[in-house]
């Protein structure tokens, strides 16, 4: 293992943290800094008592996957409330400032489908229930994929997609791994190994040898998708779709390879990583996309729903665990659970450390440019309860979104396409409505 | 399994036809046993179970035109699951009738069906491109590799043609948790991640294989790795002659390109090439060679661009002239034939029976699918479709507690690693010698190595190489709790916890696997579990569920699931045989099947399946038809299962003649072609 790798990654020569350029072909040099969304997933959930306000002593919820909400006697206002102290929430200490706690978000469930999957899957989805007849799943173009459309068209990667699963066997289906989808049924696969990602984002050369190929398949396309049903006409289109992505993106890195080349950055390890380590390096990764405009819409799944494998956590656990088995003993598990949600809070923490510390061309930081939410889609990783989910969100979208340090509880059944919608708004994307939403949360806006 | 219809979204066509005789027995018959027995569970106030609201369905309209519920309905009612076991149940003479009665509905239904489902166009999945480039290439040498393969082969043991499997087998064992992968490959070439398996389904699902720039990005960068390999030369490719030898003296460059161009297009794409396409490409060829490249080099770029070509990379049938239902032409055979069977592209001799359109006589198909059974590439089909279908993949990260199983684990490795091998090694020896599919569940014989034999009981040494290559011997298997591919050491450790078995994945594994029938997710109106007031610690785990089963809500699918897996919990949490549990409470495996099969302990059990045999053996099939046909099966697909399992049957439950019946049936021999008002509406 090469412990070192991920520091000179991070750090120059001289150990002062680096900062990469922002590159001025992509920006077009010209007035501000452009707006980025950034999502960090949290998969199965949170332990409701060491996460949310007022529920410290909160029965704790027996195996169950009946999504019905832990009972407390807890009435909330809706609105505005003063930052609250929580095991897990505590650990947002240092960026206290910088984040805004979201309580009171739902999504709907709709029958049918595995609660683990939809809950991922459908996450930056939520369709209108029922308005999907193609599949069980009420999924349709992703929240990161319609932003892509409107603010990533002019970077090289309209999204990025990246996922700390590195389970090696094939135990789950799709819908439990990805929480970006092109549409329904099309998944958008992330990226899990640094290197691919480092090699994806900064080792231009490769890909400039296939233009020649791209010409001559696209005519076999052509004549393919001729003789198709009408039904595999539209699914082929994929293929056009991902020639065309290819070539866009060859284009830009092309007007980009001057600027690329001054970006000093090590390639990764490959090998395995300590799960911390992993988390924050794959983040890393992300933020120097985000930074040097090679993408301006990202999303990190720090690990797959479900999936009972055990992982290795160093640092919190000395034997391998598994997240999914523990949160169905939570009666045995609660403190360990929770050592595991602070875990993840931690790396979040990092990043938007990270991101608060990078200075953009004119002054302002990464973060304050960019809406970087932290994300489960159960309110519960015991209850399965699609309500009340955990939602911190940071950054200030070039001064859209309102400072952080606060609170914001939303009103009774409040949906979470809401939250995207508002940043939708935020990036200044019309958008009149997302999915099931109901309208917007202006208590975020500035 | 069947996709259960979706009453709400079900269109009711009126095209259909009701007799008014149908019509009075739902009113006569099927209402009234509606009213008593099933809505105060499935609709009325609101209490929805299992999704199925029969309150919705006031008239027969609503159930004809709808195959799939009714099928669904049909089964629970003829298979006694509904009502449950704390209900009253139905009169023997009313369950008669209404079997009956839904049997003709369900005939009615399928006879007046106007849509087919069909498997969407899909890229080949890792497996299958993986295969196709080794046969297009005749390499021999894997392009990359697969830990998906789980039992590799080694000295040649899976010689099909023999009919007959080598008492003794070298075999290699994916090591668990490592990727020591050792066997020939082209250097330098990366593979693209692992297709997911789709839920209850297989890699090779339609629906779930789809494209995605990144993944494009791979194709591209695949087939010029491949083709640009320093592995990839003469030694290692049988057609290297015929496409990269130098042109004698004075021949006419063009003449030589041309023809090698056609040869190989047709095979990577599975079906004549029209001139424009053979111009295209080799007009490629030929501007390189006019830019200086050498001959060889110019026709591996334009090689790499046909790998990622869609005609390459994409499964497909192409359109019928007319909507409706249709043969498939002779290529498309050959192709699902080559897929099915061979996980790859279609041989030459495929192609060249598909060309002379010879390929569909029944006969010469007959003889052909005989053929693929003797040839050696169905080591593919044995990789990707059993370990699929047993979900094996689960053992990898089986992890029994080191202090009570210290034997389970040995230098870096584990025992899973020689279990998993044992179902498989079965499953290759029953298929190539074509022997009763029923030995699946009832074996009389097995593979096992030293170490194996050890963990059944046997007094035996271990053999000194147990990593990379491993002995299996054939063995008599005499003690019917043994034996199949239930009651093994691989299927017992990957159902249970570390210190303790799972009775409910055992059940949910055999329900699934066994008879294709898997039970929902747990719903979502369970209420929490009440232990308050019990002593747990001192409950067999079959007391401490039947405390759960008390609950109505939970009863429905426990009460099917459950006796399926305490029969098993006299295997332990390793697989190894037990009487009594840790706190000395002795361990009790009785039960019944479907709720008619009595059984006391776990010879008796397999006594039970093999009543139902009939069931399983349409379930097997419905699995591999499935696989097939890279699709989930819909209740149109029953008549056709129903056929396959009557041939096997008479067949004596043969292999072989499962594989022939999916060959021969018609979902594997038709398509579908949607029309555009029908593919509009239905998005």
């Amino acid at each position: 293992m090469k412990q070192t790798s991920r520091r000179n990654f991070l750090r120059g020569a001289g150990g002062a943290l680096m900062s990469l350029p922002w590159l001025e072909s992509v920006s077009g040099a010209t007035s501000a800094p452009a707006k980025r969304l950034a999502i960090y997933y949290v998969p199965i959930g949170v332990v409701r008592r060491g996460f949310f306000p007022g529920e410290g002593e909160a029965t704790i919820p027996k195996f169950t996957s009946s999504q019905e909400e832990i009972k407390v006697d807890v009435a909330i206002k809706p609105g505005e409330h003063a930052f609250p102290s929580t095991p897990t929430l505590d650990r947002l200490k240092p960026v206290q400032d910088k984040v805004t706690l979201v309580t009171g978000m739902n999504r709907f469930y709709q029958n049918g489908t595995d609660v683990h999957a939809q809950c991922g899957s459908c996450f930056l989805s939520s369709a209108l229930p029922n308005t999907i007849t193609t599949s069980a799943y009420p999924l349709d173009r992703t929240f990161d994929h319609i932003v892509g459309d409107e603010i990533g068209s002019v970077t090289p990667f309209r999204t990025l997609e990246l996922s700390c699963n590195s389970h090696k066997d094939n135990l789950e289906s799709i819908y439990f791994d990805n929480i970006s989808w092109f549409g329904t049924g099309h998944v958008a696969p992330s990226l899990r190994d640094p290197r691919k990602v480092y090699r994806r984002l900064f080792g231009t050369k490769e890909i400039q040898a296939y233009r020649n190929i791209t010409d001559l398949v696209l005519e076999d396309a052509k004549s393919l998708q001729r003789g198709l049903t009408y039904t595999d006409q539209q699914k082929f289109g994929e293929y056009f779709d991902s020639i065309r992505t290819i070539e866009q993106q060859m284009d830009k890195l092309d007007d980009m390879k001057g600027e690329l080349s001054r970006v000093k950055i090590e390639e990764p390890p490959e090998s395995y990583l300590p799960r911390g380590e992993y988390i924050r390096l794959m983040g890393d990764l992300m933020i120097s996309a985000l930074q040097t405009g090679l993408t301006r819409v990202a999303t990190l799944m720090v690990g797959p729903e479900r999936w009972n494998t055990p992982f290795t956590f160093e640092g919190v656990f000395d034997d391998p665990r598994s997240h999914h088995v523990m949160s169905h003993n939570q009666d045995k598990f609660v403190d360990d659970l929770i050592k595991l949600d602070q875990f993840h809070m931690d790396q979040y923490v990092y990043l938007v450390d990270r991101m608060a510390s990078l200075e953009e061309a004119d002054g302002s930081t990464l973060l304050d440019n960019t809406i970087f939410t932290y994300g489960s889609g159960l309110g519960d990783g015991a209850t399965h309860q699609y309500s009340d989910l955990p939602i911190v969100v940071s950054g200030r979208s070039g001064g859209t979104l309102r400072g952080g340090g606060r609170w914001i509880h939303c009103r009774e059944g409040e949906p979470l396409a809401n939250l995207w919608l508002t940043q939708a708004r935020a990036l200044g994307i019309e958008m009149k409505s997302f999915a099931d939403s109901t309208g917007t949360l202006p208590a975020l806006l500035a | 399994m069947i996709r259960l219809g979706n009453l709400f979204t079900v269109a009711i066509s009126g095209a259909i036809c009701v007799s008014a005789s149908v019509s009075a027995d739902f009113d006569a018959l099927l209402s009234p046993v509606f009213q008593e027995h099933c809505v105060r569970c499935h609709g009325e106030n609101g209490k929805v179970k299992g999704k199925v609201d029969l309150t919705k369905i006031d008239s027969v309209d609503h159930l004809v035109g709808d195959s799939n519920f009714l099928e669904a309905l049909l089964e629970v009612i003829e298979f006694e699951e509904m009502p449950p076991e704390d209900e009253p149940p139905l009169p023997i003479e009313v369950r008669e009738a209404l079997v009956g009665h839904l049997d003709s509905l369900l005939d009615t239904s399928l006879a007046s069906v106007t849509e087919y489902p069909s498997t969407p166009i899909r890229r080949l999945n890792r497996f299958q491109y993986n295969n196709a480039v080794q046969d297009l290439f005749d390499l021999n040498v894997e392009v990359f590799s697969l830990p998906e393969r789980m039992c590799r082969e080694h000295a040649d043991y899976f010689q099909p043609e023999s009919g007959k499997m080598p008492e003794v087998v070298q075999v290699g064992s994916r090591p668990l948790g490592k990727s020591q992968l050792i066997e020939k490959r082209l250097g330098g070439v990366a593979a693209f991640p692992q297709d997911l398996r789709a839920e209850h389904g297989f890699d090779n699902r339609g629906d779930h294989l789809t494209l995605s720039p990144i993944l494009m990005e791979s194709f591209l960068r695949l087939g010029k790795s491949i083709v640009e390999s320093h592995d990839f030369n003469e030694k290692t490719s049988g057609v290297w002659k015929v496409y990269f030898s130098e042109p004698g003296e004075g021949a006419e460059i063009e003449a030589v390109v041309r023809p090698r161009m056609e040869r190989f297009l047709t095979h990577a794409f599975r079906k004549p090439v029209e001139q424009d396409t053979i111009d295209r490409y080799s007009s490629y060829v030929l501007t390189m060679m006019d830019e200086g490249e050498s001959l060889s080099s110019s026709m591996k770029e334009a090689m790499a661009a046909a790998l990622a070509s869609p005609r390459f990379l994409y499964l497909f049938d192409s359109a019928a002239a007319e909507p409706g239902l249709a043969s498939v032409d002779d290529y498309e055979l050959a192709s699902r034939l080559s897929f099915f069977l061979w996980g790859s592209i279609p041989d030459q001799r495929l192609l060249n029976l598909a060309r002379k359109g010879r390929l569909k006589e029944p006969e010469t198909l007959r003889q052909e699918v005989d053929r693929m059974l003797r040839d050696e590439k169905l080591k593919r089909f044995c990789d990707s479709f059993p370990a699929q279908w047993l979900q094996l993949e689960r053992i990898i990260t089986s992890t029994p507690d080191r202090e009570t199983y210290p034997d389970f684990y040995f230098a870096k490795y584990r025992t899973s690693m020689h279990m998993m091998l044992e179902p498989l090694l079965v499953f290759e020896t029953l298929l190539i010698e074509n022997q009763s599919i029923i030995k699946l569940i009832d074996c009389d014989f097995s593979y096992r190595s030293n170490r194996l034999r050890r963990w059944y009981g046997e007094e035996i040494e271990s053999q000194k190489n147990e990593v990379t290559r491993v002995e299996f011997q054939r063995v008599p298997v005499t003690d019917r709790r043994q034996g199949g591919v239930i009651t093994n050491a691989a299927v017992m450790t990957m159902t249970s916890g570390a210190k303790r078995t799972h009775p409910i994945t055992r059940g949910a594994w055999i329900l699934t696997a066994i008879f294709n029938d898997p039970p929902e997710p747990p719903p979502a109106d369970v209420p929490p579990l009440k232990e308050d007031g019990l002593d747990v610690d001192k409950m067999t785990l079959r007391e401490r569920f039947a405390a759960h089963r008390e609950q109505a809500s939970c009863a429905g699918c426990h009460e099917k699931i459950d006796p399926l897996g305490f029969a098993l919990e006299n295997f332990g949490p390793a697989g190894e045989w037990r009487e009594v549990y840790e706190n000395g409470r002795e361990v009790d495996s009785s039960g019944a099947l479907f709720r008619r099969h009595e059984f006391t302990d776990v010879v008796e059990f397999k006594d039970a399946i093999l009543e139902e045999k009939e069931r399983f053996v349409r379930a097997f099939a419905s699995h591999l038809l499935s696989f097939a046909l890279g699709r989930e099966l819909e209740a149109v697909d029953a008549p056709a299962l129903d056929k396959i399992s009557e041939t096997v049957k008479d067949d004596d439950y043969r292999f072989h003649s499962l594989i022939h019946g999916i060959v021969s049936s018609d979902p594997f021999l038709q398509k579908y072609t949607v029309s555009e008002t029908q593919a509009v509406a239905a998005q």
